[in-house]
């Protein structure tokens, strides 16, 4: 098995897409200091609109816009009682949570009329980048989101370290009195950033759904948005350390994959992903407890 | 307090608002994608009540039940488990190898690998508490990234070492005639699982109000700085609300598959949601043990009458989940509500 | 016309009324002291000017005019400035973005970092106040940092600078400059607005003194004309405090509370406790002086236990034991911070630490638990509905006493008690030091910290000062405080 094959670069990004995706909106709640668990529902939720309006229309396109536009609409049940009402985050993302699984399956039964798997000829996914004239190997067959994704981060970056409204969600996000002291308007950010997570929730979702495959299976998001909050743990606020941390859970999934293709059970591969970024998640919090320890 | 104003109490009370108002919103979708209420509810509580459903209902409660205190107990000490499904899967597959592997005697048959599953069940959650203590990595991530692997690690042992030979299904043989818990009275669904997590409810209750232990959990789950400057080792006691948690979870996980059909069949543990039913049970009693196994009763009858419904009425059982899901987001909402009146 | 003016303002925190009817008015240019004691009203006030709290009652006017200022940013907009005692400083900032934030230069849609320095450099320049623009705030000694919060409220042009017992942190020599600086930008202009208790300030740098006690203006001078006693007077309501009855000094038994050569680093391997020694006999109250973050915290840590196994902390002889040594009663300094649990329930909160003893293997007794908090509670004479409330509903002075009915109850011989009267009535503090005295005829060692010199003088019988984590001077109980004051901001005496 040859590890640095393009095919399996490719595997990599495609498995890293839809993560960092929603780690993006993750990493912006987390820089004004909230702590969105609710990423696993509204990626899920992402991607079931994603694939019905795309099933409706006949565009992939309008699939993505949809979700988008709907998981902006779900994120606001979290910044609406978590912000506004400051009802505590964690249980109300449990909620959602599970709401966004509820009524995925739910609805995917009384739209398509069965449970389980949903796709169809009709269903159509988003193009290649090859289709669109991208013939380079790696990004032949990645949706147009996977650049997408890759080029937010490097906007990101430099948005929060270079521009004005940058500054200030970094400055609400690490000390809250400070930042309401010089006038800033905390709980607008705070709202804005979670909203922001619901639209790059449904960026990630639309991937999952129409641009790594194009169908939609109930519980599909399978605990990438949990994958996403323990990057976001892992990447210091710093959205290059958060494409590192995707990353590194992309090559566990697609080496799973491989594994599994070399006869190893698939419950390797299963387990695969969630083992390795436990793992960095404890080697990282055990690299930081020793270097202040060997200060003290 | 007089009747009436008791009466009042409790209709006000948060945990009937909440159902009140899932129900409401649930109602709503119902309308919205044109689903007659009219026909549905009554075919859901015909679903959970009616003759011989009745009784799935109660087997159903147990492993629910068993589930909430796998949740409640961590979380009276401020740690989120949100890995119950590893630590179920985990219990259930360690009993399901004891008595397929072991020839026991009667009833240390059925005794052994409850105590495995618990044991199982327990060790799966315990790695979660030096994360969360020393480590400061949140329990409520850990859990739920230690459960998967836990959950694929069962379901290979139920594949391949322990699978039937032959059948191609993905479960274990039956397990020895010795092994099968017991059924209560004349029924063919519930067995003595459900006096021993009753008792067991009951031993809970007891613990977290009226011992040492109970006291000391709860007092690092309300201020972990205010427990530790009181002498409490905050971090065992972590530990062992994770530990005791998870073996909650396992000891379920462990009833299930000593009960009817006497077998591990790989994902029924897991399928039917007992977790976060569990979870939104004991978020809707809002911070009162008590009122838990009133909780878990009320959604155990919603879960299973959730089937029936679709089975009668057509209506996709997946209703029950927005339900809890819309109830756990109210129960939260009304708390701060709450807590900022009382200021 | 006033620059800035407060008309009969009022507001109440539940039961404490912090403000009552308080009129104080800010000329253009002039250096305004507001003093009082702890808990007089002063933060309270200056908060509400700077739109943190809103008034129940009374108005504000600004130029005469009457301005709402519901938030932070209304005030800025209406040229306040404030300097908070906790600085709201953003660490992983640079200086210059710290200054200039809510306020940055922007060129091409992104920050003019350059322009941004040149300004604060040009600010540092004129009023004095040296900062490097480009440098991390997290990383800055304390000084400078007040120097970033001051620049920031000058860059946002503020007519009007408040600042709150901004010398509490400061050494004499950064305080000196302070004070220079505060004349350069009052010389252009500027009102300043200077919270504090130390009298010797008011006489150095003020030009007007409002004195508070119990949220009510109780004295207007004109520091030209008036002398310190008559500011105490007007401050605590009596001249000069008479000193608590000090015990005859008995024969001197062995301490029960020694530390010897205690030596603590911190994680980044910055040393907070440097060979300290001390000793704490039964039947003293040894006080423990110092500005805020001298290594009181990690020396009363080490000796509850709350640092681990410290060595160098001896209990009657023998090491102190880690966790938490039960021999040792405790009064914390924060009420919310670790000294309650604010959802448990009065009984609750009495028993922490106790639970053990009084239960027989695993039960814990409920209904002798509860009788022993309903007798603490009386005999505390704490005000609650009933010992099965949460303590969080009382108030702030009866929680303390509960938390002192805990602590004073064990059966230890040795007291720590951290600030034990911050934010109670006097009332109450009253009490409290009537307990810290029942305590100590008893013959248990007291080790009492606060950062009220007058407490301090009015209770121990010996008072050891920490300047930068070493005990730099001892002083008799009766020292002066202007002897105690000047030992603890490092100057040899």
């Amino acid at each position: 098995m040859n590890v640095f094959e393009w095919s399996f670069l490719a595997g990599v990004l495609t498995a890293t897409a839809p993560v960092l995706l929603a780690a993006l909106g993750g990493l912006l709640c987390q820089v004004v200091g909230v702590f969105n668990i609710a990423l696993e529902g509204q990626l899920l939720w992402g991607a079931f609109v994603a694939v019905v309006v795309s099933d409706l229309t006949g565009s992939a396109w309008a699939g993505v816009a949809g979700a988008v536009a709907a998981t902006v609409l779900f994120s606001a049940l979290l910044s609406i009682p978590a912000v506004g009402l400051r009802a505590d985050p964690i249980v109300i993302a449990v909620g959602l949570n599970l709401l966004a699984l509820g009524l995925t399956a739910f609805l995917m039964r009384q739209i398509f009329g069965s449970g389980g798997t949903y796709s169809s000829p009709d269903l159509t996914g988003l193009p290649d980048l090859g289709e669109l004239g991208l013939d380079v190997p790696v990004l032949r067959e990645q949706s147009p989101l996977v650049p997408v994704a890759l080029l937010l981060v490097v906007v990101m970056a430099t948005w929060l370290t270079r521009s004005r409204s940058g500054l200030r969600l970094r400055a609400a996000g690490q000390h809250l009195e400070a930042a309401e002291a010089v006038g800033l308007p905390v709980a607008a950010y705070r709202h804005g950033v979670t909203l922001a997570a619901g639209a790059l929730c449904g960026l990630a979702g639309a991937q999952l759904s129409l641009g790594n495959v194009t169908l939609f299976s109930e519980g599909m998001s399978a605990g990438r948005g949990w994958i996403a909050v323990v990057a976001v743990m892992l990447s210091g606020v710093l959205p290059y350390r958060l494409l590192l941390a995707c990353l590194l859970f992309g090559v566990a999934e697609a080496f799973g994959f491989r594994l599994q293709g070399a006869g190893l059970p698939q419950q390797a591969a299963d387990a695969a992903p969630y083992v390795i970024t436990l793992a960095a998640l404890v080697l990282a919090a055990l690299w930081r407890r020793k270097r202040s320890h060997e200060h003290a | 307090m007089t009747a009436p104003a008791l009466a009042r109490r409790v209709v006000v009370s948060a945990p009937v608002v909440a159902v009140a108002g899932a129900l409401a919103l649930t109602t709503l979708v119902m309308l919205v994608v044109g689903v007659d209420p009219t026909l549905a509810y009554p075919a859901l509580i015909r679903g959970a009540v009616a003759d011989g459903n009745l009784e799935y209902t109660v087997a159903a409660f147990v492993p629910t039940l068993g589930m909430a205190l796998a949740f409640a107990l961590p979380l009276r000490a401020g740690e989120f488990n949100l890995g119950g499904d590893g630590q179920l899967a985990a219990g259930g597959v360690a009993a399901a190898a004891l008595a397929l592997l072991v020839p026991l005697p009667p009833v240390v048959a059925v005794v052994l690998p409850l105590v495995a599953g618990a044991l199982a069940g327990g060790l799966v959650a315990a790695v979660a508490a030096p994360l969360s203590t020393r480590l400061k990595i949140p329990a409520i991530v850990s859990t739920l990234l230690i459960s998967t692997p836990a959950v694929a690690l069962a379901s290979y042992l139920v594949r391949f070492p322990l699978a039937e030979a032959g059948t191609g299904i993905a479960q274990t043989p039956t397990l020895p005639d010795a092994a099968h818990l017991p059924f209560l009275g004349g029924s063919g669904y519930v067995t003595i699982g459900l006096p021993l997590i009753v008792v067991l409810t009951g031993l809970w209750l007891y613990a977290d109000g009226r011992t040492v232990t109970g006291y000391e959990i709860r007092a690092t789950g309300q201020n972990r700085e205010f427990a530790r400057y009181g002498g409490v080792r905050v971090d065992r006691v972590a530990a062992v609300a994770l530990a005791g948690g998870g073996a909650f979870a396992g000891l379920s996980g462990a009833l299930i598959v000593l009960g009817p059909p006497y077998r591990f069949v790989d994902g029924a543990l897991t399928a039917p949601g007992y977790t976060f039913t569990a979870v939104a049970a004991v978020l809707l009693a809002s911070a009162r043990p008590v009122v838990v196994p009133l909780t878990v009763a009320l959604l155990t009858v919603l879960q299973v009458g959730g089937q029936g419904m679709e089975r009668e009425a057509g209506v996709p059982s997946q209703l029950t989940q927005i339900v809890q899901g819309l109830i756990i987001v109210i129960v939260a909402v009304l708390a701060t509500l709450q807590a900022r009146r009382r200021r | 016309m006033y620059a800035a003016e407060l008309v009969e303002v009022t507001k109440r925190f539940g039961p404490v009324l912090a403000n009552d009817g308080i009129d104080l008015a800010v000329a253009r240019g002039e250096v305004h002291a507001v003093v009082g004691e702890n808990g007089a009203g002063k933060s309270t006030l200056m908060s509400i000017l700077y739109g943190l709290h809103r008034p129940d009652a009374g108005e504000i006017r600004r130029d005469g005019r009457t301005v709402a200022l519901r938030s932070p940013a209304d005030a800025i907009r209406h040229g306040l400035g404030m300097v908070h005692q906790r600085f709201r400083l953003f660490p992983g900032l640079t200086v210059a973005e710290n200054v200039v934030i809510g306020a940055e230069p922007v060129r091409a849609g992104r920050i003019d970092r350059a322009a941004a320095a040149r300004k604060v450099a040009a600010l540092s320049e004129r009023y004095g106040l040296r900062a490097d623009p480009s440098a991390l705030v997290g990383g800055l000694p304390v000084g400078v940092r007040q120097r970033v919060e001051i620049l920031r409220a000058l860059y946002r042009e503020a007519e009007i600078l408040i600042l709150d017992e901004p010398t509490a942190v400061l050494t004499p020599g950064e305080t000196d400059r302070l004070f220079e600086v505060l004349r350069t930008v009052a010389a252009t202009g500027v009102s300043i607005l200077l919270v504090t208790h130390k009298l010797s300030e008011v006489m150095a740098i003020g030009d007007r003194v409002t004195v508070l006690r119990q949220g009510r203006v109780t004295g207007r001078f004109t520091t030209a004309e008036t002398n310190a006693d008559e500011l105490v007077n007007a401050m605590i309501g009596r001249s000069l405090a008479p000193s608590a009855p000090k015990r005859a000094r008995p024969v001197r038994e062995d301490p029960v509370l020694e530390v010897r050569d205690l030596t603590i680093h911190d994680a980044d391997g910055v040393a907070r406790l440097s060979e300290v020694s001390l000793s704490v006999h039964p039947g003293e109250i040894v006080g423990l002086a110092g500005v805020a973050g001298s290594g009181q915290r990690e020396l009363i840590d080490s000796v509850t236990g709350l640092r681990g196994a410290v060595p160098g902390v001896f209990l009657a002889g023998t090491p102190v034991l880690a966790g938490r040594d039960p021999r040792v009663a405790y009064v914390p300094e924060d009420r919310h911070g670790r000294a309650t649990a604010p959802g448990m329930s009065v009984a609750e909160n009495i028993l922490m630490g106790a639970q053990r003893e009084l239960s027989s293997r695993w039960t814990l007794p409920t209904a002798a638990v509860k009788r022993r908090a309903r007798d603490l509670v009386d005999r505390f004479a704490i005000s609650a509905a009933s010992v099965d409330v949460p303590i969080s509903a009382l108030s702030g002075g009866n929680a303390q006493k509960a938390v002192l009915a805990r602590e004073l109850t064990r059966p230890s011989r040795v007291v720590v008690a951290e600030e034990p009267t911050q934010g109670v009535d006097v009332g109450v503090r009253e009490r409290v030091h009537a307990l810290l005295l029942a305590a100590r005829d008893d013959g248990a060692a007291v080790l009492l910290q606060s950062s009220e010199l007058s407490e301090l003088r009015d209770l121990a019988d010996r008072i050891l000062v920490l300047y930068e984590g070493r005990v730099v001077a001892e002083f008799p109980g009766d020292a002066t405080e202007t002897d105690i004051g000047r030992a603890m901001t490092g100057a040899t005496a």
